[in-house]
């Protein structure tokens, strides 16, 4: 194996292996888990609390409301004794009475709280239905005339279907993608800095360009990093597709995962587009910053200030795509989506805006790879000079030392 | 053999290294000496090719290059490893880069570990050994490919006496082997210890560079060490003598302005007096280097 090979090995090893890194790339599955769990735990509490019973003096005019779904009804406690014991030990909302007294239905709730007034206007509409049919029975009408008595309005509506599920998909898209890429962003900057500031702390560095050029020993730490980049990616790319198999089958899932599918689809669409390429490219090039601060700062007691220089560029993309997200047309996120480090968050937003040609994309990502590539042959040629000056003499000229001593 | 020829060294407007040359041949150890800021570990980072200089390094007769660096065992001044690693990985992980397998690694480690006497095992966090023992790591990281140049940079700071025994013993082993060893010490007891050879740096320059006896015998025995019953009053009024100082040992050292002048005072002391000892010295590395650095701060 390459000495760079063998460095890159070694990166890869220790922050794959590291307790950091499991959490980091567990995070995300455990939320989403959590989330459902706690949501599909507190709906299955509360609609047990929020049923309602159901007492008649007609067992069929009970039985057609239960099963009519008006409301949110219970086939328990159907006595008046057990409906009030019920409704005492909180275990209903309330329970209703139905009688039917000389052809005429008295309903009566007895509840905790109010009826919500859908849920009044549904019940309403059962009893008038039914007083109706008792009425209609009482009147002997004709089947014509009763016929002409239930003949009712009829009312249209027509939503052009997917527009709207459109419009969401871009704006769930682009939040999807810029906090993805934020999270991902701000966890390899601060690691990245961090180690290569107590790498420089330990003095090891000196034992290592014993053993091999500083130019390789850079590349194999960005190839090692870049290794954890793709393996957690690809983490969240297998556990992702796991879950959208799994969503539509699990109980917990498969209610929400129905109604949203064409809004899921959108969005997985727009995210598996070139844009993942951003994400990742972006998180390559933010890293090479960050191994730069990290390379200047002297005591190992300062390694968390290393990160500070990459952070405040990230949090400037970020901030600003957040900022202009709905103005992808503006001539300011135009020229931003081609500038190294800033285009990973503008150029994303214009695709899934849909405002950009296939050639500007391909230029734009030119530029980024071409960036990447001069960026790290730049920082490689200084990186012995930054890491083995020592003297504690701030950003700017621990920088210009490291040039001079190479 | 490691020749080094007219290296110069510049940061900024200060220059560090001024035509400095010299050879360190196989199977010989080079002691590099002088005061703090002479030059020393620049001109260890010139050789290990860590920063850019002027003059010519060669190894062998050819470039010191890139693909000589599996050849070189280096143990630089500050010491410092990789706390999160085990013993074995840091090792190993050190090794490696210096073109060794692993499996060759895994044998030699346990070895090793015995041979330092190392407290502790080598699954062992580097972070949880002491410091003394973290020394010993560094030290067979830096010996265990069995380098054929080795440059230790003050190897036996922080070494208590034992163990600075067992690093010149490894020394020793290497050089027997073949190696080519530069040190450089502030203890000049442990460069007449180990040296062939000794390269004195005084701002950058080489003041001094040679065989360490033939060193030593330039300066002209005029140290006499004598035991006497005179007292110091009536030895220092003897012919040629310009100083006198009563040793622990409870000898006299008796600083001549000419080594003629020994004969001399022998016959004036042995005459009618019996005197147990009589030992004409050239001056030690120590005194040397105190003259050759011109202040005592060291």
């Amino acid at each position: 194996m390459t000495k760079t090979g063998i460095v890159a090995g070694e990166t890869y090893a220790r922050q794959v292996k590291s307790w950091s890194f499991l959490i980091l790339v567990l995070s995300p599955f455990l939320f989403i888990l959590l989330s459902f769990g706690v949501g599909y735990l507190s709906a299955s509490t509360s609609q047990a609390r929020n049923t309602i019973a159901v007492v008649a003096n007609d067992s069929n005019l009970r039985q057609e409301f239960i099963q009519s779904n008006t409301l949110q009804t219970t086939g328990k406690h159907a006595t008046l004794p057990t409906a009030k014991q019920a409704l005492q030990q909180n275990k209903i909302q309330g329970y209703l009475v139905l009688k039917t007294e000389n052809n005429q239905i008295q309903v009566t709730y007895h509840g905790t709280k109010q009826l919500e007034s859908s849920a009044k206007q549904a019940l309403q509409q059962f009893v008038i239905q039914k007083q109706q049919h008792l009425n209609q029975q009482a009147a002997n009408l004709t089947s014509r005339q009763l016929h002409q008595l239930n003949q009712l309005p009829q009312i249209q509506e027509k939503v052009e279907k997917g527009e709207s599920t459109t419009d969401l998909a871009k704006l769930v898209s682009f939040w999807v993608l810029l906090f993805l890429m934020y999270f991902i962003l701000v966890t390899y900057t601060s690691t990245t800095a961090q180690e290569i500031a107590s790498e420089k702390g330990t003095k090891i560095m000196e034992i290592i360009f014993s053993s091999t050029t500083a130019r390789k020993y850079f590349y194999g730490k960005m190839l090692g990093v870049f290794g954890v980049i793709v393996t957690q990616i690809a983490i969240y790319l297998v556990g992702g597709f796991a879950l959208y198999g799994l969503a539509p089958h699990l109980a917990i899932t498969k209610t929400l995962f129905q109604q949203y599918r064409d809004l899921i689809d959108q969005v997985l669409k727009n995210f598996f587009s070139v844009n993942l390429l951003y994400v990742l490219l972006g998180v390559v090039i933010f890293t090479i910053l960050a191994a730069l601060s990290g390379a200047l700062v002297t005591r190992p007691e300062d390694a968390t200030k290393a990160a500070q220089p990459a952070l405040y560029l990230v949090m400037l993309g970020f901030f600003g795509a957040l900022t202009l997200n709905k103005q992808a047309e503006l001539l300011v996120v135009k020229i931003l989506s081609y500038v190294p480090f800033l285009s990973s968050f503008f150029m994303p937003l214009r695709v899934i805006d849909g405002s950009v040609s296939g050639l500007e994309v391909l230029g734009s990502l030119i530029i980024l790879v071409l960036s990447i590539a001069g960026l790290t042959y730049y920082v490689g040629g200084i990186y012995s000079g930054l890491m083995l000056q020592t003297d504690n003499v701030g950003f700017w000229k621990s920088f210009k030392r490291g040039i001079q001593i190479r | 053999m490691l020749e080094v020829t007219n290296l110069s060294k510049s940061f900024g407007s200060a220059q560090v290294l001024k035509q400095v040359s010299f050879k360190a041949q196989d199977g010989q150890i080079l002691g590099l000496i002088g005061q703090n800021g002479a030059g020393k570990s620049t001109t260890f980072h010139s050789i290990l090719n860590f920063i850019q200089f002027t003059g010519t390094i060669s190894w062998n007769g050819q470039a010191l290059t890139e693909k000589d660096y599996n050849i070189i065992g280096y143990l630089p001044e500050e010491r410092s490893l990789m706390p999160k690693l085990t013993v074995q990985q840091q090792i190993r992980y050190l090794a490696r880069l210096k073109g060794y397998q692993t499996a060759d690694i895994d044998r030699q480690i346990p070895k090793w570990l015995e041979r330092f006497a190392v407290k502790g095992d080598k699954k062992d966090k580097i972070k949880s050994l002491s410091k003394g023992n973290q020394q010993k790591i560094q030290l067979i990281c830096t010996l265990l490919h069995q380098p054929k140049l080795i440059i230790l940079d003050e190897p036996f700071s922080g070494l208590d006496p034992v163990n600075a025994d067992l690093l010149k013993q490894a020394i020793l082993e290497a050089k027997q082997a073949g190696a080519t060893i530069i040190f450089s010490d502030h203890d000049m007891s442990n460069v007449e210890d180990l040296c062939d050879q000794v390269l004195m740096l005084k701002q950058g320059k080489v003041v001094l560079t040679g065989d360490l006896q033939a060193v030593r015998e330039q300066f002209g025995r005029n140290r006499l060490f004598v035991k006497t019953d005179w007292s110091t009053e009536r030895l220092a009024a003897l012919p040629h003598v310009i100083q006198v100082a009563l040793t622990r040992a409870g000898t006299y050292r008796l600083t001549l302005d000419t080594e003629s002048a020994g004969p001399e005072i022998f016959t004036a002391l042995t005459q009618g007096h019996y005197i147990q000892t009589f030992d004409q010295q050239p001056p030690t590395l120590d005194e040397i280097f105190r003259m050759k650095a011109g202040a005592t701060d060291d």
